[in-house]
């Protein structure tokens, strides 16, 4: 007994070095349950959980567990080795680990036997029986697909019954141009009573395809997690590269990477303000910022020549340098840009967008650790989180970009979130091109093995990577982006709403397909 | 009327003014394809978009053809809800395992005479996800394709010259 305290205590210990890095903590299969039921219910978040096959040369199965605590700047994570493919479910404790098991079990055939949710997640019926892509001995190969699929191989969605009780279903494929995914209502009248949502319908094994690649092919990898957050994910793998070599990059490429991340979140967010007032048909609203919108793209293909910031960041840096030029024709645009960004939100400021946004799509403040949720979704339910803060990276640690909340939790106040994060983006480019320094962009370097975690605000929320070189080339990649935990919250803000409200709370969540399905 | 559009708020209403940034490749590309699209669909080409496994960016490139700085609905193309009233699908990604139900489902579902549009490096069967384990290798795997706009993503005038390519071809057929 004295041992075990000593262990969680210990475990604690770890929490609170004042260092912007990760532990890792060997935990035998015996401390395992108790240790995991002492951490639960401290502020500590279970933000990531992932396997690898012979890590280390360790043979069988690694999972690994990561715990963030809040105010804590250091990450903890827990290793757990397996000698047979079953383990423990950890979901009741912690809920986010309901996904990342169900995606674990598909892709290693590792057995959770207590789980309270054991269906496939990724791998969709006409995958064939017994198929676990990320294993070793499974090589990235065309494989057989099911021809038929049998009655009892459909997927089985939780059944809600009672008096006046229907079932609405809805995808994967959607009336308007979005990505596809499945949405199984059962309602009311017009209310929502339950909402089960299926995804992955975009697998298309990023995780695999990574493996056995050098970091410069995978960047290219990386970047199409998706697309809309190539930089953020672009930076986050080369991140974890050049933490693993131990290299920094050059101060020049630091203030040109945050310029990029922060140029990603004013378009995907303008994006998000555009899409929430068409779909409280308000079209008129809405094209403000679709002009804004595409202005950004504009300026984007100026700086980086693509118009969704591709090809430009790589490990060690950027492949090529941003013309003074470019940044100056940048900074004049965005002199007029936060004007006319005020005159499209006062434009929205009327009773009857108002009205449709206030109290819709509500996210309760206590589902945040349990469910992970993080970013603008969070932020605006009162969450005081934010990785540009809580584990500053890139200029962040000398910089702050503004810290914005509020504690209504509804779609007014992920809207209102998301126009003062844009503000204050746009604030924080115009000191970087300010303060610019001179110099090169990339710090040549010699790839190392090793493994390391890397944490990066998206405009959606963390995005978590974890890299392991292995022999110079990538052994495990796993990504888990924002959209992967905060998908979940949606099934609980959409409870008691109307189904015509539907879209404008997916739409005020703006969360990622295809990097929720990897 | 099409070379203006409203900048201004509700708050100052009936104001217009010319637009700062105007693409003359984009609008010499609407108009041709205008012209094709009078005469060859009577003035209304309806495209169903459907994304089988891209990276979201197609999916953004797309809706950006319907907001106000190319506003292709100027030219008589709409993006319509359902496969039952389009005369073009448009499809992306290289087509996932998991999807590829929903196409064949989507493809059957609309009237002929169809027209089929790989949108996108994965689609036209070029991608990253070649020969992997969870994809087939482009929309020609599954159903047929009659034209394919490469890119990663295609920009708005891509995805318009390879419309405009679709409708030569057409135009073609008609007449051999």
């Amino acid at each position: 007994m004295i041992d075990n305290i000593f262990t969680v205590s210990s475990l604690f210990e770890e929490f609170n070095q004042d260092k912007n890095d990760e532990s890792y903590v060997v935990l035998p299969e015996n401390k395992f349950d108790i240790v995991i039921s002492a951490m639960a219910g401290r502020d500590v978040v279970l933000i990531g959980l992932f396997c690898a096959q012979n890590f280390e040369g360790s043979g069988g199965f690694t999972l690994f567990y990561v715990f963030e605590r809040r105010e804590c700047k250091h990450i903890v994570v827990v290793q757990r080795h397996l000698n047979v493919p079953t383990a423990s479910s950890v979901a009741t404790l912690f809920p986010s680990a309901c996904w990342f098991e169900r995606e674990i079990s598909d892709g290693f055939g590792i057995a959770f036997p207590d789980a309270f949710d054991r269906r496939p997640l990724f791998l969709h019926e006409k995958y064939p029986d017994g198929f676990h892509p990320l294993r070793k001995e499974v090589s990235n190969q065309p494989i057989e697909t099911k021809l038929v699929i049998k009655p009892g191989d459909e997927y089985q969605f939780k059944e809600m019954s009672g008096e006046g009780v229907y079932q609405i279903p809805v995808g994967p494929v959607h009336a308007g141009i979005i990505e596809p995914g499945h949405f199984r209502f059962s309602v009311i009248g017009e209310t929502i009573f339950n909402l089960e949502i299926r995804m992955f319908y975009k697998h298309r094994g990023i995780e695999k395809l990574a493996e056995g690649k050098n970091p410069e092919e995978a960047v290219t990898i990386a970047e199409t997690i998706s697309g809309d957050e190539s930089v953020t994910n672009a930076f986050a793998f080369s991140s974890a590269v050049e933490k693993i070599a131990g290299i920094t990059v050059p101060p020049r490429s630091l203030y040109l990477r945050s310029i990029l991340l922060e140029m990603e979140r004013i378009y995907s967010h303008l994006g998000d303000m555009a899409g929430m007032i068409v779909d409280v048909a308000f079209p008129r609203g809405a094209s403000h910022f679709f002009i804004l919108r595409e202005e950004m793209f504009r300026q984007n293909n100026n700086l980086a020549g693509s118009r969704f910031l591709k090809g430009i960041i790589c490990p060690g840096g950027l492949k090529k340098d941003i013309t003074q030029e470019s940044l100056n024709h940048l900074s004049n645009y965005l002199d007029t840009f936060l004007p006319r960004l005020e005159s499209a939100v006062t434009a929205c400021s009327i009773s009857s967008v108002i009205d449709r946004l206030e109290t819709t799509g509500v996210i309760q403040k206590e589902l945040i650790p349990l469910l992970n949720i993080t970013g603008p979704a969070a932020r605006a339910a009162g969450a005081t989180i934010d990785t540009r803060y809580d584990h500053p990276y890139a200029i962040y640690p000398d910089t702050g970009a503004g810290f914005v909340t509020s504690d209504k939790g509804d779609v007014m106040a992920r809207f209102n979130v998301k126009a003062q994060e844009i503000r204050n983006s746009v604030q924080l480019i115009q000191n970087l091109i300010k303060q610019m320094p001179a110099g090169g962009v990339i710090t040549p370097f010699q790839i190392k093995d090793g493994y390391a975690l890397s944490l990066v605000e998206a405009a959606r929320g963390q995005s978590m990577h974890w890299v392991y070189i292995k022999d110079g080339l990538i052994d495990r990649y796993k990504v888990r982006t924002a959209s992967f935990c905060n998908w979940q919250a949606i099934e609980h803000a959409v409870m008691g709403n109307i189904v015509p409200d539907f879209p404008l709370i997916n739409k005020s969540l703006n969360l990622s397909y295809a990097g929720t399905d990897l | 009327m099409n070379k203006k559009f409203s900048r201004s708020t509700l708050i100052v209403p009936n104001v217009t003014e010319n637009l700062v940034i105007r693409d003359e490749e984009f609008e010499k590309l609407g108009l041709q394809l205008k012209d094709a699209v009078n005469s060859i669909f009577s003035r209304s080409l309806a495209i169903r978009e459907l994304d089988a496994g891209s990276d979201n960016s197609t999916e953004i490139e797309m809706v950006n053809l319907t907001t106000p700085y190319y506003d292709v609905e100027r030219f008589g193309i709409t993006f319509v809800a359902s496969p039952r009233h389009a005369d073009i699908l448009a499809i992306t990604g290289a087509i996932t395992h998991n999807m590829e139900i929903a196409v064949k489902k989507t493809y059957d579902a609309m009237p002929s005479p169809k027209f089929v549009v790989a949108v996108g490096d994965d689609a036209c069967s070029v991608g990253i996800f070649k020969n992997t384990y969870a994809v087939r290798n482009g929309a020609e795997t599954v159903i047929p394709v009659d034209m394919k706009i490469p890119g990663n993503p295609p920009t708005p005038v891509a995805i318009m010259t390879g419309l405009l390519g679709l409708m030569h071809l057409i135009r073609a057929h008609k007449i051999s």
